[in-house]
């Protein structure tokens, strides 16, 4: 078995309002290996959200251990947390949250960006080829606001992968999209994880998406709940076909 | 600061162009209005200085007041003949105070310091000018041309004759004394002195200095003919000292006074009302110069809270992405110190700009003197001083607003709450 992108061990998340404590999460533990499309599902105020936070270092456990591809993490600092995000993890928010001064190409680059000239001028001809793959070969220079919904969450999809991440933690990234454009960049982020062999975790409220993935885990009341591997028995891991020319979403799909 | 602080700042900057357009304005009118005060009233100041001190001596050393002693203090004393007792009935020429071994004084007074650079010895009193049916009280000045000259400037000031150079016999008038008498040149006026000695006199120049008490009431003689009408002998009432630095009057006065068996005043003792007056004035100006900073400050400020407040979601995204809280603060602290270098980049020339024009501005006095009604220097220093002051009103302004952005809990934003 390959060795886990993330791993978690025993966690527990309490809040604290003052003296009153809320716990949110209780003695989580899995891990997620390369290329892993996992969706994490729950009810409101399961504490999905938290358990990404958790694990894309935005936040810290309470207790318990998280590693990140076998480094443990649990105790880093601010910058120290900052620095392994820009390094080596992605995220995609159910808002794109793009930069309205920056292009779409610029934004794109952005996690790059952060890590120096060099290092975004190195990365700028994939990010051209990853954009013009999920249809904005035409938009690369111009702002995130000329675009639709769709092409937006499509750009934030395609920069969470800028700094090519061991996982990209995605957070309803398509709760605020119709269902067609949904449906797109749900399939764009499957095809992307297979072709780069990154995990991605999402959280979702659509039980359709979670049905895709390749394992769901269920939260409920903090906890891991009961729940059958539902993906889809003969996508193994790594197994799925590959995204061959004629996959591409067509131009008109791809406008919306 | 590195590549990403770099360009997301600039970019910020450029983006929102009429937001870094009036911030750069209310910098840049900061930086004018602390150029333009401080310039204006500096040189008013100066010139007011200037005119108070044109005319009058830095530095005057008269013969010590003789004061009455009580009774109670003569057995000290001893029977010293030149001592006033309470009650005393003297005559004039006894009280009159002067000074008699002035030319032994004069080298060691012009050695005193580097600074001096004039000692005029004077010798002055009231006097009845007479012309015709016309009489008038004057004031009449005995001095040294060469000497005197260098207390208050007549040579450059003549509207006719000369100064340096007079002769016995012969005076220099005022603008004003001249129209009050109908006097050209070469015209005889008698001169009465207090103990009514009466001697002819022939107008050898005529002068405006712009000083009214030098133009309005004062005939200038020389020493000797000064000390013939107030029957002084050799005697002298007074020296003139003028300094190379005016304002280094009380320093001088300090140093030469315990040599000296006289009473030695500078200008700043005689005009303290002056003094005040300048004190309020430069009050004011820094009042208003630390309002009009603070008020560029809160420009700034605000403009960045704005900035902040509205650039909270991506600022979140950046650092869920992995920007650390110092590259975001980084971000508008720079954002803030750019834009206050702008201000003061728009800010001095303007401010230079005005002042050449307001120092081109000339004015005809009711003197008649053309004159310039600013009295401008344009300080290297003072422009240095502006802009360090407006960029560093700036980078604290922007400090504040900039560490809020750098503390965003990406947690709090990405979710939309």
């Amino acid at each position: 078995m390959p060795q886990p992108v993330v791993e978690i061990d025993q966690v527990s998340k309490t809040y604290y309002t003052g003296d009153v404590a809320t716990p949110v999460l209780f003695d989580l533990s899995f891990s997620v290996v390369p290329g892993e499309f996992v969706a994490i599902v729950g009810g409101s105020g399961s504490g999905k959200t938290t358990l990404l936070n958790l694990m894309g270092l935005l936040d810290r456990p309470t207790s318990g251990v998280i590693r990140v591809e076998g480094r443990e993490v649990s105790h880093l600092d601010e910058v120290g947390r900052a620095h392994m995000r820009r390094d080596r993890l992605g995220f995609i928010f159910q808002f794109h949250y793009l930069l309205p001064e920056f292009t779409v190409l610029e934004n794109a680059l952005m996690p790059c960006r952060m890590r120096g000239r060099e290092f975004e001028v190195s990365q700028e001809t994939r990010m051209r080829d990853l954009l013009t793959y999920v249809g904005l070969g035409e938009k690369l220079a111009v702002r995130p606001n000329q675009l639709s919904g769709g092409q937006q969450q499509r750009v934030a999809v395609v920069r969470s992968l800028a700094n090519d991440p061991a996982v990209v933690f995605a957070d309803e990234p398509t709760g605020n999209l119709d269902s067609k454009s949904g449906r797109m960049v749900f399939d764009l982020m499957k095809r992307l994880s297979r072709e780069s062999g990154t995990a991605f975790i999402m959280v979702t409220h659509d039980d359709n998406f979670a049905l895709e993935a390749d394992r769901v885990i269920r939260i409920r009341d903090g906890r891991i709940g009961d729940m059958p591997n539902l993906a889809s028995q003969g996508a193994e891991m790594g197994t799925g076909p590959t995204l061959a020319a004629e996959d591409a979403p067509t131009e008109g799909e791809m406008n919306r | 600061m590195t590549y990403f602080i770099r360009t997301v700042a600039f970019r910020h900057l450029r983006y929102s162009v009429g937001q870094s357009l009036l911030t750069i304005g209310v910098v840049g009118i900061s930086v004018l209005l602390i150029i333009y005060l401080r310039t204006i009233i500096g040189g008013t100041q100066e010139r007011i200085t200037q005119n108070t001190t044109g005319a009058i001596p830095h530095i005057t050393v008269e013969p010590p007041e003789r004061t009455p002693v009580g009774a109670w203090q003569l057995a000290r004393l001893g029977l010293e003949t030149d001592v006033l007792y309470v009650g005393e009935v003297v005559n004039l020429p006894k009280a009159r105070e002067s000074i008699e071994d002035w030319r032994l004084w004069l080298p060691s007074l012009d050695a005193a310091d580097p600074r001096v650079t004039t000692v005029s010895p004077i010798v002055s009193g009231q006097a009845f000018m007479n012309r015709g049916s016309r009489r008038q009280s004057v004031r009449i000045v005995g001095i040294v041309p060469e000497r005197h000259n260098g207390v208050v400037e007549i040579e450059a000031n003549l509207l006719a004759g000369r100064f340096i150079g007079l002769s016995s016999g012969e005076l220099a008038v005022g603008r004003k004394l001249a129209t009050d008498f109908g006097l050209k040149l070469r015209d005889k006026v008698r001169l009465v002195g207090p103990e009514g000695l009466a001697l002819n006199f022939t107008v050898a120049g005529i002068y405006n200095t712009g000083f009214g008490q030098v133009d309005d009431g004062q005939v200038f003689v020389t020493l000797r003919d000064g000390q013939s009408l107030l029957e002084l002998g050799g005697a002298i009432s007074s020296f003139g000292i003028k300094l190379s630095d005016l304002y280094a009057a009380e320093d001088v006065a300090r140093k030469v006074s315990p040599g000296l068996p006289f009473k030695v005043r500078s200008w700043v003792m005689d005009n303290p009302n002056l003094f005040r007056t300048l004190d309020s004035q430069g009050q004011t100006r820094d009042l208003i110069l630390i309002m009009t900073t603070i008020a560029s400050g809160f420009g700034i400020g605000s403009i960045l809270v704005m900035v902040v407040t509205s650039k909270y979601r991506e600022i979140g995204i950046l650092k869920a992405m992995g920007a650390t809280p110092r590259e975001i603060q980084g971000i508008f602290v720079l954002e803030g110190l750019f834009l206050a270098v702008l201000g003061c980049c728009a800010g001095v020339p303007l401010g230079v700009l005005l002042l050449k024009a307001l120092a081109a501005i000339r004015s005809v006095g009711p003197d008649g003197r053309v004159d310039a009604p600013f009295l401008i220097e344009i300080d290297p220093m003072l422009l240095l001083g502006a802009s360090v002051v407006a960029i560093v009103t700036g980078a604290i302004a922007s400090f504040f607003p900039a560490r809020r952005a750098g503390q965003v809990d990406p947690i709090q934003v990405i979710r939309g709450s």
